[in-house]
């Protein structure tokens, strides 16, 4: 079997000879050569000289670039937590509907670089005859140029995280040592549920029957 | 370097102001601002040009291409520079793999051939001085 390196020099250049074969090559101490071409022969006994040695100083990639350049705060803010999707999250005072593509209206900023405007080098301020060319109608735009003007809708979700998160600061007890204070008042509460429970029986059969959904609890709050 | 930006951070967002007063003239036009609009129109040039002569502190800014498909698409830049940064850790660790194995197959190579070839290796590694243990 020859292997297909074999296979793939052949015709391009004649395999090397085994020097030890020659009989030339020998030492006379009768050890094998050394593995140099003979213009290397008492420069360097390997082909690599100390002049191609990488220096420890060079920089590589054994090194972690990220530090090397003070990078960690940038990679922990932006990799250490999940940068939000939209690019009205990272510009969120700008009027508009930013966030669906440029292609749509053509305002995409490669249009911008791939078909420049054609306009002069300086900006001049418009004079009063160039301004008759801006005089508009009276009255509201049609709707479909009122795009500007809508925003994408902010989350609501964000209020009622911030709410709930107001509302419950006091951190979670264990699961047992809260279900034992229920059960305790549970326990305290029960003559006294009994007795609005009997009280709300009777108001229920006083007053008439608009409201028969309204729950228990709801009820025995609304007593207290 | 971020007081190169600072000037153009607050122009752009006199402009975008300006820009969205004109808007809001504009929806609903009464021929009374019209004064008010030809003062908004020269201010949006006005603006142009302040924003236009910040070019010149920014000369030596330069922006990947990759970023403005990110805002084309509307989505956040910031995604961006996560990515490349990943990108970049993910290739750092790669090659540092690549060394530390090419490094592991030089000393034991050196092993291999200081048993072989004594000399030349003693000879070698007079040269090159001792290599410190991948």
């Amino acid at each position: 079997f020859d292997p297909p390196r074999a296979v793939a020099g052949a015709g391009r250049r004649p395999p090397p000879r085994p020097r030890a074969a020659t009989g030339r090559g020998r030492s006379p101490q009768g050890r094998p050569p050394p593995l140099l071409p003979r213009c290397c022969r008492g420069v360097s006994p390997l082909p690599i000289s100390s002049r191609g040695r990488t220096g420890t100083t060079e920089l590589t990639g054994s090194t972690n670039l990220i530090t090397h350049y003070n990078l960690e705060h940038a990679y922990n803010k932006f990799c250490g937590k999940k940068v939000k999707e939209k690019l009205s999250n990272f510009l969120p005072d700008l009027p508009g509907m930013i966030d669906l593509p440029g292609s749509h209206d053509s305002s995409s900023l490669r249009s911008l670089i791939e078909k420049p405007p054609i306009c002069g080098s300086s900006f001049t301020p418009l004079t009063g005859a160039m301004l008759t060319g801006f005089r508009l109608h009276a009255g509201p735009l049609p709707e479909q140029c009122r795009l500007m003007h809508i925003q994408p809708p902010k989350k609501k979700n964000k209020h009622k995280h911030k709410q709930s998160r107001t509302q419950d600061p006091v951190p979670p007890e264990t699961p047992s040592d809260s279900d034992h204070k229920k059960k305790k008042k549970k326990k305290e509460e029960d003559p006294e549920r009994k007795r609005k429970k009997k009280e709300k029986k009777k108001k229920k059969n006083r007053h008439s029957p608009e409201h028969p959904g309204v729950g228990s609890s709801q009820a025995s709050s609304s007593l207290r | 370097m971020a007081e190169k930006f600072d000037s153009l951070e607050e122009h752009l967002e006199k402009f975008v102001e300006n820009i969205r007063q004109l808007g809001i003239i504009v929806s609903d036009f009464q021929p009374s601002s019209q004064t008010g609009l030809n003062q908004k129109l020269n201010f949006m040039v006005t603006g142009l040009q302040d924003i236009d002569k910040c070019r010149q502190q920014l000369h030596d800014i330069s922006v990947p291409l990759e970023v403005f498909e990110y805002i084309d698409q509307g989505r956040n830049p910031q995604l961006y520079t996560k990515e490349c940064l990943e990108r970049a850790l993910a290739k750092n660790e790669q090659v540092k793999g690549k060394i530390d194995t090419m490094k592991k197959f030089k000393s034991l190579l050196i092993q291999e051939l200081t048993k072989v070839f004594p000399e030349d290796m003693a000879k070698y590694k007079a040269i090159r001085g001792e290599d410190p243990p991948p």
